[in-house]
This record gives structure tokens, sequence and C-alpha cells, in this order.
């Protein structure tokens, strides 16, 4: 009741801001310094990186790579049976994402970095138990054993997970979650799904996320997901992953950009998958096929 | 050669002159010549990645940075697909005490909050400007909330839409803001946009701008995308064979990094060191480059069938619903070239309108020389470009050099903004727009 009461306030604050001439809109203050020292550090890694390319051990023994030629590149056209609900809902998500979701992110994004980080920190160390769990199912075991490393280090020198520590020990993240164990496994990824408020997704991946859900849900660490502030924890932690995602929808003012989201996405899905299985992209015989079939 | 092309191209308009009332078919604009930068593989690389961030002027720490929504009193009905552009979005960053206020206008196509807009944002600011970013009227958010026609790409109707905005714009600034002194400069198609709006604003007097700079400028806008259109045809051919080779090419060359990385996610971070190892040859810059651009127009062409009624790819009595499917359009407008968004949408829309008006005058209205009297004369218009700079041919650059004398500086190097945002840009930019500038240096 109360949640409905508050959704009409917050419909009629937003008709009302509908017909003002201006709207304004205060943003975190821009850190181009910042910024720019960071576009210097990925610049000088990316030299590092390509200096020592093919000297670099891999860190599992997963087959050698297949060379993928452009004979394997899935068709421009992408598989999307169900573009009528998606398009409606990549329409809802927009909407919801400049109304509540990217203002309320935006209101956190104020708070000092050390407690932003220290809240990203304790949600990426819970998401560590989901990630040994998964790494275990998909046989991949030195990741599951780094994921372990990680939680004991950061749960414990990392107060709580605060604290990402082992990061400092160059031991560095690396989730997972179900939906990559289902494409361990096998499984195509299924249809394109625009998920409400989550977004671009495929059928598998959907799965996925409500199985991870599901599986932090029967853990319970220290009862955070069944205990009185499980909810106020899950829209934390939905407003952490907003505020650590630079997209704005309709940012390209493009009508196309349903299309270019959607090309990018299965085609994103379709290579990791081929890299995670060491394989030949999957791909329809049929070449004229859309990507994703 | 290139004097042939010229002399058949001039050959070809003036023996087979188009004027409204003509029931022949429009004449695309006159193939443009080689570009200065086309073969250069560093004008090429820095033109795709801009300047290196260790080359970069020095930045701020913090530079705010406010959203402004205006719903314009002027703006058309807006069109169901396009129901998200209803505003203009611009950005403002203001000082805390009475302060120049630099207006920055962005390239083809882009919106008001790109890169290099946060980069001269950021340098601007630091010198003590209040800033505002706007929004290229060739982009789609500013055609919808903006436009007075629709129909974007015209040098003097974009210059009166972006001076009736500014003044909104300045108008609904917060309060509290006090401005000493107003200047306008732009990167590349929003470099010529600021000019006109000054030589618009010199006529009217309603905002008083004082210094205009033009970054890596066109000369001619119809020359440089033909130039584009032919880059394009070069490296991608006609039709959807060569964009689907050029994308098969790059799925197969990004499919074997991932692979070979080991990353988990396929992320921003691979994706842009990537870029650097995927890109190669000269070829590839220049179809990534010709690329870029193809769907910067699609949207202006989309949005120009749309709202002229030209019925090219829309049919006007059937436009599309919010949620329709646009797979089919963007193909087909993946394959259109600008000579045909000026021969189809562009041309009749503005002959339409301008009763007495020509094809010839339309090409000759959208060059930089239309205003060459007050870029000659008025010594508060500046210019900065690149010698390699591949939007421009020799005779062009050397049009710049004699119309702005020492009012302009050319770099050796950069292509096309590849040098945007570095130490000696920046600094010649502040003296440009704070009256110190001399003169170029031997």
């Amino acid at each position: 009741m109360r949640a409905a009461g508050s959704a009409m306030v917050l419909l009629l604050a937003l008709a009302g801001c509908a017909s003002q001439e201006v709207r304004y809109r205060e943003w975190p203050p821009d850190t181009p310094a910042a910024n720019n020292a960071v576009n210097l550090e990925r610049a000088s890694a990316l030299a590092a990186e390509a200096a020592s390319a093919g000297k670099s051990a891999k860190t599992e023994a997963a087959g050698e790579p297949v060379p993928i030629t452009a004979a394997d590149a899935p068709s421009l056209a992408t598989y999307d049976p169900w573009a009528g609900f998606n398009r409606s809902m990549y329409r809802f998500n927009a909407r919801f994402d400049e109304a509540v979701y990217l203002p309320v992110a935006n209101r956190y994004r104020r708070l000092p970095s050390p407690i932003r980080a220290g809240v990203h920190n304790f949600f990426g160390n819970l998401a560590e138990i989901d990630s040994i769990i998964n790494y275990t199912l998909q046989g991949r075991l030195g990741r599951m054993v780094r994921s372990v490393g990680r939680f004991a280090i950061n749960s414990t020198l990392g107060l709580g997970g605060l604290f990402d520590v082992a990061e400092k020990l160059n031991i560095p993240k690396a989730p997972t979650g179900f939906g990559t164990t289902l494409a361990k496994w096998g499984m195509h990824p299924g249809p394109y799904w625009v998920i409400p408020i989550y977004g671009p997704s495929t059928l598998r991946e959907g799965i996925g996320l409500a199985a991870d859900y599901g599986t932090s849900y029967a853990v319970n660490v220290a009862n955070l997901y069944r205990g009185g502030t499980s909810w106020g924890l899950g829209v934390l932690n939905a407003v952490d992953k907003r505020a650590n995602v630079d997209f704005r929808y309709y940012a390209s003012g493009s009508p196309f950009e349903y299309d270019t989201i959607r090309f990018l996405y299965v085609r994103k899905v379709l290579i990791e998958d081929a890299g995670l299985n060491r394989s030949k992209p999957a791909k329809n015989p049929n070449p004229d096929a859309p990507a994703g079939q | 050669m290139k004097q042939c092309v010229v002399a058949f191209a001039l050959a070809i308009l003036f023996v087979f002159p188009v004027i409204a009332a003509d029931p022949a078919p429009i004449q695309a604009p006159p193939a443009p010549g080689p570009a200065t930068g086309l073969a250069d593989l560093a004008a090429l690389r820095a033109t795709v990645f801009g300047t290196p961030p260790q080359d970069i002027a020095p930045l701020p720490e913090k530079v705010p940075l406010l959203e402004m929504d205006l719903a314009l009193p002027w703006a058309r009905p807006v069109p169901a697909v396009f129901w998200f552009d209803r505003r203009l979005r611009v950005w403002f960053s203001a000082q805390d005490k009475p302060a120049p206020l630099a207006i920055v206008i962005a390239g083809t196509g882009s919106d008001g909050n790109t890169a290099k807009l946060a980069i001269l944002r950021a340098v601007l600011y630091g010198a003590g400007y209040h800033v505002l970013t706007m929004p290229s009227p060739t982009f789609p958010g500013f055609i919808v909330s903006a436009s007075s026609t629709g129909v974007a790409g015209d040098l003097v109707q974009d210059g009166r839409d972006l001076y009736a905005a500014i003044q909104q714009i300045i108008a609904h600034l917060p309060r509290k803001v006090r401005i000493t002194d107003i200047d306008i400069l732009g990167y590349s198609l929003g470099g010529a946009n600021a000019a006109v709006v000054k030589s618009i604003d010199a006529a009217e007097r309603k905002l008083n701008i004082h210094r205009a700079l033009m970054i890596n400028p066109p000369v001619s806008l119809f020359a440089t995308v033909g130039r584009l259109d032919k880059l394009y045809a070069i490296t991608l051919g006609n039709g959807d064979a060569g964009v689907e080779r050029f994308y098969q090419q790059l799925y197969a060359a990004l499919a074997n990094l991932y692979q070979a990385s080991g990353q988990v996610e396929l992320d921003q971070d691979f994706l842009l060191g990537a870029a650097a190892s995927i890109l190669k040859t000269n070829a590839e810059f220049s179809a990534a480059i010709a690329l870029t651009f193809r769907i910067a127009l699609i949207n202006v062409f989309f949005a120009g069938d749309l709202y002229s009624g030209s019925g090219v790819v829309v049919d006007p009595r059937h436009p599309p619903t919010v949620n329709a499917p646009l797979e089919e359009t963007f193909r087909i407008l993946r394959g259109k070239p600008f000579s045909e968004y000026f021969t189809k949408v562009f041309a009749p829309y503005y002959l339409r309108h301008r009763p007495n008006s020509t094809v010839e005058e339309l090409i000759a209205e959208n060059r930089l020389d239309a205003i060459g009297a007050a870029l000659r004369a008025d010594p508060d218009y500046y210019a900065q470009t690149n010698s390699d700079d591949l939007i421009l041919d020799a005779a062009e650059l050397d049009w710049l050099k004699r119309t702005f004398g020492e009012r302009i500086q050319v770099y050796d190097h950069g292509g096309h903004l590849g040098n945007l945002g570095d130490r000696r840009q920046v600094a010649d930019m502040l003296d440009m727009l704070g009256g110190r500038w001399t003169g170029s240096a031997p």
C-alpha cells in the first residue's frame, strides 16, 4: 500500500516535471584530471600487454584456441523472436531509468568515494560465493580456488568485504554466474530478451540471473538475504550496480538504438561463448539465419 | 589528375544545370578532389584514436556539470519514433564568479556531451570560462527538439536554429550565473556552425558574441561529405557486401583476440585494447572512419526523410510507430550515400522552401566562403587545423590560410581532430579566445 502511494507521488511529480519549459539535472562533478590519469594507466597497461603478447601463460588449461575466420561470423541480422515485447520493455526501461534509477544512482554517486567503494566491494565479495559454486559446476577449479582465496582474504583482512585486499595482492576478481555455467555446459544463448529494469540479456542469461539469486537466497550468508534488511540491501545492490555502469538510454538520440544495442549484445555473448569453450562461435547451418538463432 | 576530376565535375554541373522548376532529377554535388591526409597512416591513426592521454593539456580536478533539457517553443510535433528526443539536452558548467561564457558545438551527428566536448569543457572551465556544450544541429536530438525544418545539414538554417536555441538556453541559465562576455567555438562541422552563428549575431546583435574559433572545420560541407562517401565506396564498396565483409573481418579478429586473452568478460577495456590491434592498414582505418560517418548520416537521412515527407525510406502516410521494427530501414539507409540524401531529401526540400534558389546556390551557401568576407575582415574569427586533416584538400587548406592570415594555426600532424586537447592546441585555443593571439609561430 505504502509502495503504491509512493509510486503515485512519484508519478505526479514526474507529470509536473514533464510540463516544465526547462528541466535541470545536477550531475556529480566531472573529474577530468582523474579520468585522464585512468586513461593514461590504461594506455600503459595496453602497451605493456602488447609488448608481452604471446609470452603470457594461460591461467587455466582450457585447450588451444580454435582460430576463427571471417566465414565463422554470424549474419549481420540478429535473431529476436520477441521483438515486440523487447522493444516495449526497452522503452519502459529507458523511462524508468530516466525517471527513477539514474537520478537515484546520481545522488548515490555524490557520497564520498571510500563509502561507495566499500559498498561495491561488499557486494562483490558476496558474489564470490556464487562464483565459487559456479566455477565448481563449470569444472574450472583454478578459478574456483581463486574465488575461494579472494573470499577468504577479503572477508577477513578486508573487514567483511569492505576492502578488496585480494586485488591489491594481485588476485583480481573474475566473477561468474549460472548463465556462464549453462554456456559452459553447451546451452545455446536462446532468444534476445530485454529484462524489465535489468536490460539487454538472453533467455539463458535470464535463467542464470534467477538461479544466481536463488543460490544467494539458499546460502543466505549472515542472514543477509532473508533477514529484515534484505529488501534494503537488494535496493542498495541495484543502485551500486547502476552507479557503476556508464550508459544512458537514448544518449545516441537515435531511433536505431534498440537495434544497435541488440546487435552488439548478441555478438558479445556469442564471442564470449566461443571463448569459454575454445570453439567456433555457434552458428546456424543456414548461412542466412540471423545471429543467435 | 585532380584538376581533371574537378573540371569533369564542373562540366557536369554547368552543362546540366538544375533549377527548382526543372523536372529533371537533381544532381549530387560535384565529386570532390582527394583530401590531404587520406594516404597517411599517421593521420588516419590520429583521427581514429584521438590525442594520447599523455599529450593532453593539464586538466582541472573537478568541473561542475548541470544538464539542461529544454522544450523549445518553436519545436515541431515530435514523431512517435523519436519520443525520447522531445527536449534539447545541453550541458552547462558554471563558475562561481562573473566570467566569460564559452559555447562549444559538437561535430557531425554528435550529442552535447562527447569525450571531445568533455576535454574542451575541462580546459575552458580550468581557464575561467562558464562552459555551455551543445549538440551538433545534425544530432537527432537537436533535429527533433530544436530544428525548425527537420532537414539538417544546411549551414545557414542550422545556424539560425542554433542561434535561436542558444538565446533560449542563456535566458534559462541558473540565476546566479553572471556572464561578462560570450565566445563561441566548435570542432569539425561544429566549427563551421560556430562561425555562422557569430555571423548571424553580427547582424542581429542579440547575444553580442565576441570571438569565434573553428577547430578542424570543413571548408565546403558537400565536398567534405562527398569525400567521405568516396572513402566509403573505395573501402567498403556499394551495397551490403562490403560492410558485411568488414564486419566479418572485425568479428573474427575480435573473437580470436578474446580467445587468446583468457578474459572473463568482453568489456570496454578489452575493446579499447582490441581496437589498437585489430585496425592496422590504411584500408581498415579508412573503412572505420567512413563507416562511422555513414552511421551518423543514417540518423540525419532518416529524420530528414520523415520530416520532409520525401518518402525515400519512410512512407509519409504511415510513419513508423513508437515500437516499429526498423531493421530493414537501417539496412537500406546503410547503403545510401550522402549524395542521395542531397538529391532526394535535402535539395528538394530547400528548393521547395526557397523558390528562387538553385542547386548551385544551395551548394555555394554551404561553403565557408558564404561568410568569407566576415572571416577575412573581422579580427575576432580564428581557426585551427592540421595540414593532414583528411576532410580538406590542398586547395581548401590554402583557402583557410589565405582567409584567416595570422588568425589561423595549422599544425603539421593530427589528422582530423587527432590533436584536440593536446598542450599546444589548447594553449593556442586559449590565446585565441582570450585575445592574446599574436600569430602562428614560424
